[in-house]
């Protein structure tokens, strides 16, 4: 089958292995310590292993070879070249192409051409199988990683829709590069501005209602349509859900009254583009919110502000205030904005404000949150108060803070990985009947892509090529890492493709297994885990049946040190090291290697029981 | 089972003569049948015989073997069991030695003889020739997506099918792609139920699933029957029994025979009673981890202090070949008998034999608490 080796293109011995340093000394590269469980679980390990290299020494190292890249064949040249040594390809293609040095021991086709007057994509004259790297060396350019310190020129001259071809000695910053070279294309302003929002809570807080609300008040929805939606949901006898409505788009969700899976919309806030990522709030559908919240880059909880519903989302087994907020600090996510809703309920008392501020706040603060991250808002999404501007009815005079949407304004993005190979986990595999195209919906979360790219599509294995991107329902060229889109695939059949799988680069597949040792920590928990003990597994988007086969030890909380070997059981709040088996194959990674791919749930009897990362894979499928 | 013929010496030999009737009965036959018993039945076998003008002739001939049993298999897809031993009786086509593979069929007696009936065995034997009705319950477990259908039977529960689908999100313009798929799925599980569930043998069907999807497909089911006027669904609408669970992978079918209105159903059988045992044990692991022990030896320990109250096993451990570990469990359930202690054996063809099996396959709960257990390696 074509598409079954890593690396199949006819090459020098010395290239391969040059590769693969690369790919070592990446490793070793910066992990952003963000603040979450995984961190703390993973940076412990990185202590108590002493990787031995320095990463100041690996950056100096390598900013003393400065190579620059082939666009072609990905080689990386010494800065002296001028022209590729595997492929001939020129560096700065607007030379003249006489003035070429030489083209070196070209094993790799003759037939390839030379990239003088280049206009348009490098001819796909080459022979290998690679050929997809002469369309798509924006991947190269974009998706490829880099050295961080190293300066790398680059011939930007294919470049999809540009036809200007620009060569950039670039320094340390790579989203810099992009910048760069975005600048021909007039389109993005440079660094992707999505953030991705969820909207978590328990049930019949008002989630879907202020999401509409805010839809219709941004102008995403017009008035038309925001009366048909009144019309009708007055006509089911279901008046007040008239903004939910605008989310909650399938008849079972508007007949129940409920949100049963995330709701994807888009809106503009003064800085950024927000995707709101509207989770369900039901106990049995928060295996629901787990795929949908993956993607999330900071949070709103809502809150019911009314006496008793508060009390009974706060509650150990039955609310969802406190599952949810624990899952989404699981996530990394260290922003949140606390939205106590329906204020109008409690006349805007800010007595009720208070206890609830103060109950919910060590409650955060418990699970992680810094105090510092975390902004409470009273609103109320009925009425439309406090939502995007400063609220109006005199009963809230009493709140000086900001309103929901400059909230969100205040919300810092986090690093992007740019730089790592594209990778994105699907989230929703849409097929249109009237093309043969498949469309995957998902957040990118390394690298970027653009239209024409070939990509590998796991757990299939299959290759297929990106026929257009789709964002927030407009095509756009290019996507970056942290974008939400919808990538229109052909070339590939549908049961290829499946919610749960990745896509990922060609050369940078990730690994898929169904034996994998995690460390976790578990919550509070009913019955204690023991040896056997059957779980559903939550991976990105993928879920599948698990069990414990061996639980290794116990470790200290604070320390990271083993304290127990082979336990004969786990009970709440233990850190500790376990082997699972999953009834199917995943794709995943350890979460050093990427953090998307590397986070897992653990869920049963209904409950979250414990989170965890992925510190070793065990057989994998390649 | 129908048991034809017992002819048992004091002793503990003996032989007994039975037929079994159901595919339960090939799981019991499954536990009796240990390596080194002689099992005599009619079979058929390829036999090859010389013709006067040199030439061989193959012919299939049906004929009485007594064979001693080398191995069994049991096969659980398809419900057979199959005995492969050397020949011992003296027989025209056979020569003494010779292997052949006995296939034991539903209706067809055979005779197991023994050196020696256990009382193990002979429990079982007692149990299989109750003419008690069995548990027979269908099971649909599902979630969006994905569903199991499941036949509980006294001693044994069966896959019977497993139906999957990628069902995509609702929203935008993929809202009609999401019924579509949906609908598409229900009418596989549609399908998968009507073909293997009979109401004849079944006691009740269950329905189970986190969410909605089992109002979903109850609706979508009794619609469909009302259309296409299947009698079979129409006439036992009330046999039908939704029930929550937690999510649809296969180890909640445990929650399902836990749940009251399941369990007032099925609660004089064996099955709700290994629930029940199992249920017990977790409980009081998760309260009093000293009062609980899973593990040969934690069991053997607390054994050999007279402490365990409760015993459960699976009956995968009296079918190992060496016969010193059978003989060791038998004696492990008799003398917690003799101490008016409890064992249930239960099968591991039912989710809660799967469950113990992972965890060992030996656990039991004591009569008071045994922290010393705790340092004791596993």
């Amino acid at each position: 089958m074509p598409g079954s080796e890593l690396v199949g293109m006819p090459h020098k011995g010395g290239y391969r292995a040059h590769f693969e340093d690369d790919y070592d000394a990446y490793e070793d590269y910066d992990y952003d310590s963000g603040d979450d469980y995984g961190d703390e679980l993973f940076e412990r390990d990185k202590t108590l292993q002493e990787l031995g290299k320095d990463k100041n020494a690996v950056a100096r190292q390598e900013e003393a070879f400065i190579v620059w890249r082939c666009p072609i064949c990905t080689y990386d040249n010494e800065d002296s070249l001028t022209a590729c040594e595997m492929c001939g390809v020129l560096r700065n293609p607007l030379v003249n192409p006489s003035s070429r040095s030489h083209s070196s021991g070209d094993n790799v086709s003759t037939e390839r051409e030379r990239s003088a007057p280049v206009e348009s994509k490098l001819p796909a004259k080459v022979a290998d199988r690679r050929s997809g790297v002469t369309e798509d060396d924006s991947l190269v350019i974009s998706g490829k990683k880099t050295f961080v310190a190293s300066n790398i020129g680059r011939t930007n001259s294919s470049f999809s829709g540009s036809g200007k071809a620009k060569t950039d000695v670039e320094t340390k910053s790579t989203s810099a590069n992009l910048k760069k070279q975005k600048a021909p294309e007039k389109q993005d302003k440079g660094i992707s501005n999505q953030l991705n929002l969820a909207v978590v809570g328990h049930v019949d807080s008002g989630k879907s209602t202020l999401s509409g609300r805010l839809l219709h008040l941004l102008g995403r929805i017009s008035q038309k349509k925001m009366h048909k939606y009144a019309e009708e949901a007055k006509q089911h006898g279901k008046g007040s859900f008239a903004y939910a409505w605008a989310l909650d788009e399938s008849p079972e969700e508007r007949e129940r009254g409920i949100t049963m899976t995330v709701g994807v919309a888009f809106l503009k806030s003064r800085k950024y583009d927000v995707v709101l990522l509207d989770s369900p709030g039901h106990r049995d559908l928060v295996p629901n919110m787990i795929s949908g919240a993956t993607q999330a880059d900071a949070a709103i909880l809502v809150i019911d502000g009314s006496i008793g519903s508060f009390e009974g989302g706060m509650d150990a087994t039955r609310g969802q205030t406190r599952e949810h907020a624990q899952l989404i600090r699981s996530f990394g996510v260290d922003q949140i904005i606390v939205v106590v809703n329906k204020m109008d309920v409690v006349g805007y008392s800010e007595e009720r404000y208070d206890t609830i501020k103060q109950k919910l706040g060590t409650f955060l603060r418990s699970c992680g949150y810094k105090d510092s991250s975390v902004t409470y808002i009273p609103a109320s999404a009925m009425e439309n108060q406090n939502l995007i501007e400063k609220p109006s009815d005199a009963k809230l005079s009493w709140y000086e803070g900001p309103s929901i949407l400059e909230a969100i304004d205040s919300i810092q993005l986090p690093a992007r990985d740019y730089s790592k190979p594209m990778l994105m986990p699907i989230c929703d595999v849409i097929k249109l009947e009237s093309q043969n195209q498949i469309s995957a919906c998902g957040k990118l979360e390394n690298g970027a892509i653009r239209a024409g790219d070939k990509v590998l599509v796991l757990p299939s294995k299959e290759r297929a090529k990106v026929h257009s991107l789709l964002r927030d329902s407009h095509p756009c060229n290019v996507a970056r890492a942290g974008d939400n889109v919808t990538i229109l695939l052909q070339g590939i059949e549908e049961n290829h493709v499946t919610a749960g799988g990745v896509i990922c680069h060609p050369d940078f597949p990730v690994k898929i297994s169904s034996c994998l040792e995690l460390k976790i920590l578990v919550f509070d928990i009913p019955t204690p885990i023991l040896i056997g003990s059957q779980m559903e597994f939550h991976i990105h988007h993928a879920k599948t049946a698990a069990r414990v086969s061996k639980i290794v030890s116990v470790l200290d909380p604070k320390t990271g040190k083993v304290t127990k070997k082979s336990p004969r059981c786990l009970l709440s709040k233990q850190n500790a090291i376990i082997e699972v088996i999953l009834d199917k194959t995943v794709c995943v990674e350890e979460y050093s290697k990427c953090r998307a791919l590397g986070r897992v749930f653990l869920r049963a009897s209904g409950r979250t029981i414990a989170m965890g990362i992925v510190t070793h894979v065990t057989e994998s499928e390649w | 089972m129908k048991i034809v013929h017992r002819n048992l010496m004091p002793d503990g030999s003996g032989s007994v003569k039975m037929t079994p009737e159901e595919a339960d009965d090939l799981w019991l036959a499954y536990n009796l049948i240990a390596q080194g018993d002689m099992v005599s039945c009619s079979t058929v076998r390829k036999v090859m015989r010389e013709a006067a003008s040199g030439g061989r002739d193959s012919e299939r001939v049906k004929l009485q073997l007594q064979i001693k049993v080398e191995g069994i298999e049991y096969d659980k897809e398809g419900s057979a069991l199959r005995i492969r031993g050397k020949n011992m009786l003296k027989n025209e086509h056979v020569t003494v030695g010779a292997f052949h593979t006995l296939e034991i069929e539903l209706h067809r007696p055979f005779v197991l003889k023994k050196e020696l009936w256990d009382s193990v065995a002979l429990d079982e034997l007692n149990q299989a020739s109750d003419p008690k009705a069995s548990a027979d319950l269908a099971v649909l477990l599902m979630q969006e997506g994905l569903a199991h259908l499941f036949l509980v039977g006294k001693s044994v529960t069966t896959t019977r099918s497993r139906v999957e689908a990628s069902i995509p999100r609702k929203h935008g313009p993929a809202v009609a792609g999401y019924d579509k798929a949906l609908n598409k799925f229900f009418n596989n599980v549609m399908q998968a139920f009507l073909k293997h569930i009979d109401f004849s043998i079944v006691r009740c069907a269950v329905i189970a699933s986190p969410g909605f999807t089992k109002d979903q497909f109850h609706g979508h089911l009794l619609l469909e029957a009302e259309r296409k006027q299947l009698r079979p669904i129409i006439e036992n609408k009330s046999r039908i029994v939704l029930v929550p669970t937690t999510s649809g992978y296969k180890h909640c079918l445990r929650e399902v025979l836990e749940a009251p209105n399941v369990m007032n159903i099925i609660k004089d059988t064996k099955a709700a009673k290994e629930v029940q045992a199992l249920k017990n044990f977790f409980s009081i692991l998760s309260k009093d981890p000293s009062r609980a022990c899973y593990g040969p030896k934690h069991v053997d320990v607390a054994h050999e202090q007279l402490a365990i109250d409760t015993l459960l096993l699976t009956d995968e451990l009296f079918r190992s070949g060496d016969v010193a570990t059978r003989q060791k469990y038998v004696n492990l359930v008799e003398s917690v008998k003799a101490s008016k202690g409890e064992a249930y054996i239960m099968s591991s063809m039912h989710v809660s034999g799967e469950q113990l099996a992972q965890l060992t396959g030996v656990a039991a709960i004591l009569r008071f608490p045994l922290p010393e257990l705790e340092d004791l390696e596993m």
